[in-house]
């Protein structure tokens, strides 16, 4: 591989070069192409127009493919996209031990393509994934009734891809423009279709706030499914800040968390509680723990009572305090827009 | 055998008549799945399409009669969106209908990928069938992985070779990969090539550079890249009729590398005997009885056999075949028939169990396989389930408990949770031994709903 760092200096090399541009050999036109998983077309053009120089070629195409990109995209505009992945990115998720580390911070996004054969492709699994994370780290703050906030397509698609740590992708430039430059490459079209971001720090010091999520049908990332949620939940104690310092209550909850973001992929589940006193198979609390082996058949909203009381969270005597399910989010892939 | 006539009943031209009528026979063919899922839903599903087909034949006297006489095969085209996997199939149709081997289907004919249900499962497959001077081939095209999936999983159409279509203008694509990594999965185990497009190339030393990675690509997949045939052409001008040597003569090439290089599988008639039991009777003064449905291979009077399966392992004689309560000298596939067994007790053959040529296939107790778990809507669970979920295990004839678990390996295997609509790879521990091989296919069920129908992909334990 080439790394991005030598490349400038290589190709500047250009400049001087006098040869008379040639026919582009197959050889140079295959290393192109390992790097870059271009086509073959494009690969050669690539190198027709940078005199058979593959590192310039490389930046050429870096540029190139955003550009044919959009084109392609605006041809494969009306073509229909069902499958794709959704993918959560929680950037803090109240671990911190100080009193800023108390809020949370994430995002989900469904980015749609035609055939699963892409969304199973490593490639694109990455692509959501830092569209992901970038919504996350784009997402502003913002006093409002629901902690969810929907980020605004544009706004996302205009912002500069952010990609996850330790990520391999080469991929630089602006979400809209890493999308159309994956179009060129794989050919489909991929819509951007939705995304939400959470970020929301308690202005009280006995609350905290967790994010739990579930996705389900990974292929490559755990974080990214065919369907997948994010829930806000909410522990409020006086002993909340003590209790997460302990590692084993963390893990615990790490657990129970799991378990919810589950149950709320694998049933029905609409809404937190049941509108009226009748219960009702929609509302998380009145299903049963199924997915939480611990629960011993409770319902959710009983198991998260004595989830509370056996960890000291909640004590007798004490009101307003415990675990809260606060709102959550399910999304499944090619859904039709409602949720 | 029978599966030729499943194909001869896809006739493009005339499915969409009864496809209703279809549908309502597997509804059928599910219900029967109570007594033995395993195959007879199978047998009994092919049965009623042979006798919807033969009934259209009166009423239709254009429709020509489906001729046993060359050997069947199922393949499928596997491509991006744009190659022109549609094209192709439509360009073959029209080639060999030159020759008297097809109906030509237009492409908005094929382009369709109907809904249709196996086993009361929905799959999204377009079909054909053509035939050429040596086979007769049912060709498959699916939208997605998953339809693939099923399809091998329920058997509707077992693909035994495929057609990877790739243009010239892009070469592979980074989906490519996803495309062999299918072929594998689906056990497929020779593959063609045809590189589609090539008008559209101005430098055909870019054609070897497609060549060359292709090969590359297919030796990494474990395909033979060196010895599989890639051919370059153009299905638009066969499509069109124009430039024979880069359309129509590349289509008759290509059709002559399938008949070459893809592998016929083995007849039924030509496996190793296998009877599954249905029934026992003792009649006296004969002996022992078992009753069944022959699924492969052949049986003579005086043959060894072994009876397998739920305990035990006998070795006997058969002493008589009975079709129609009268002897014969031979049985085989697919025929209805008693075995009488030398010196075996009605005690010690039940029904599950199945009778063999000795040593042809041994009792599992522990399997991996690839499941498909059915929707409500399919008629499956609502709920998911976890490791350690045990339903029943139908196979064959056979009933028996099963524990759910996760393949070695799988990563955080006690909170993986399996949802109705998921393919996934399980293993299955069964309380009782029964036979089984690599291949062999059955249904989960739970309280009288079938939940989940799959196919053996590795034997891990063995009596």
């Amino acid at each position: 591989m080439f790394s991005r760092r030598a490349l400038p200096a290589l190709a500047s090399r250009r400049l001087y070069s006098t040869e008379t541009p040639g026919k582009p050999s197959i050889k140079l036109v295959a290393e192109l192409r390992k790097i870059t998983e271009v086509s073959i077309t494009k690969a050669r053009e690539a190198l027709t127009a940078t005199n058979n120089d593959v590192q310039a070629a490389y930046n050429w195409l870096q540029d190139d493919l955003v550009a044919s990109g959009a084109k392609k995209a605006a041809k494969l505009g009306d073509r229909v996209t069902q499958q794709g992945l959704v993918g959560v990115s929680i950037l803090s998720n109240s671990d911190g031990k100080a009193k800023s580390g108390r809020g949370v911070r994430a995002a989900m996004v469904e980015v749609n393509c035609e055939t699963d054969f892409v969304g199973r492709n490593a490639r694109f699994d990455a692509l959501v994934a830092d569209i992901a994370h970038t919504a996350a780290f784009i997402a502003e703050a913002e006093d409002s009734s629901s902690f969810f906030k929907s980020v605004p397509l544009e706004l996302l698609q205009d912002a500069p891809l952010i990609t996850r740590e330790g990520s391999q992708s080469e991929a630089q430039g602006t979400v809209g423009s890493v999308i159309n430059d994956s179009i060129a490459r794989f050919g489909e079209r991929i819509q951007l279709r939705r995304a939400v971001s959470v970020v929301h720090t308690p202005s009280v010091s006995d609350i905290r706030l967790r994010l739990a999520t579930y996705s389900h049908g990974s292929v490559g990332i755990p974080t990214q499914g065919q369907i997948g949620t994010l829930a806000v939940l909410a522990l409020r104690s006086p002993k909340v800040n003590e209790l997460f310092g302990k590692p084993e209550f963390v893990e615990d909850l790490g657990k129970l968390e799991r378990s919810l973001g589950r149950q709320i992929v694998g049933f029905p589940t609409t809404k937190i509680r049941s509108a009226s006193n009748e219960p009702d198979d929609g509302a998380l609390y009145d299903q049963e723990f199924m997915m939480y082996l611990a629960a011993n058949g409770e319902r959710v909203g009983r198991a998260l009572q004595q989830w509370a009381q056996q960890r000291g969270l909640t004590s007798a005597g004490e009101a307003d305090t415990g675990l809260e399910v606060m709102e959550f989010l399910k999304w499944t892939v090619g859904e039709s827009e409602s949720s | 055998m029978l599966r030729n006539q499943l194909t001869a009943s896809a006739r493009i031209a005339s499915r969409r008549l009864y496809s209703t009528r279809a549908t309502q026979s597997l509804f059928v063919c599910a219900r029967t799945a109570v007594r033995n899922p395993a195959y007879s839903t199978q047998w009994s599903l092919l049965q009623k399409y042979g006798g919807v087909v033969a009934r259209r034949g009166y009423a239709d006297v254009a429709s020509t009669k489906f001729s046993r006489a060359k050997p069947h095969m199922n393949i499928g085209t596997i491509g991006h969106v744009d190659h022109g996997k549609t094209t192709l199939t439509a360009a073959i149709t029209k080639v060999l209908a030159e020759a008297g081997g097809a109906q030509f289907t237009d492409y908005g004919d094929i382009d369709k990928a109907p809904e249709e249900r196996a086993r009361g499962i929905t799959i999204n497959s377009a079909h054909v069938e053509y035939e050429t001077a040596n086979r007769h081939y049912g060709h498959i095209d699916c939208p997605g992985h998953a339809d693939y999936i099923k399809n091998m999983i329920t058997g509707a159409a077992q693909m035994d070779g495929a057609i990877i279509v790739v243009s010239a203008t892009d070469g592979q694509m980074p989906q490519t990969r996803e495309h062999l990594l299918l072929a594998r999965q689906v056990g497929i185990k020779k593959l063609v090539v045809f590189v589609n497009k090539v008008d559209m190339i101005a430098d055909p030393e870019m054609l070897e550079l497609v060549d060359m990675e292709m090969r590359d690509l297919l030796s990494s997949y474990n395909f033979d890249g060196e010895n599989t045939p890639i051919i370059m052409g153009s299905a638009l001008a066969a499509l069109e009729g124009k430039t024979p040597e880069i359309g129509a003569d590349k289509i008759k090439e290509l059709i002559a590398a399938c008949d070459s290089w893809l592998e016929m599988p083995p007849r039924d008639l030509d496996k190793p005997f296998l009877m599954p039991v249905e029934d026992v009777f003792s009649i006296s003064g004969r002996g022992t009885v078992a009753t069944g449905r022959v699924e492969r291979g052949v049986c003579n009077k005086g043959d060894e056999v072994e009876i397998v399966g739920l305990g035990s392992k006998l070795k006997t004689t058969l002493t008589g075949i009975e079709m129609f309560h009268k002897e014969l000298d031979r049985g085989e596939a697919g025929d209805n028939m008693g075995a009488l067994l030398r010196g075996i007790k009605r005690e010690q053959i039940r029904r599950g169990q199945v009778i063999i040529a000795p040593g042809s296939m041994k009792a599992v107790k522990k399997f991996q396989a690839q499941v498909y778990v059915l929707t409500k809507d399919e008629g499956g669970r609502y709920t998911p389930f976890m490791e350690n979920y045990r339903p029943q295990l139908f196979l064959r004839t056979a009933d028996i408990t099963v524990a759910v678990s996760f393949p070695e390996g799988t990563p955080d295997a006690s909170e993986k949770m399996i949802m109705p609509g998921d393919n996934v790879e399980l293993v299955l521990s069964l309380v009782h031994d029964v036979a089984a091989d690599v291949g062999t296919r059955f249904t989960l069920r739970e309280g009288g709903k079938t939940i989940g129908t799959g196919i053996v992909t590795k034997v891990l334990e063995t009596v």
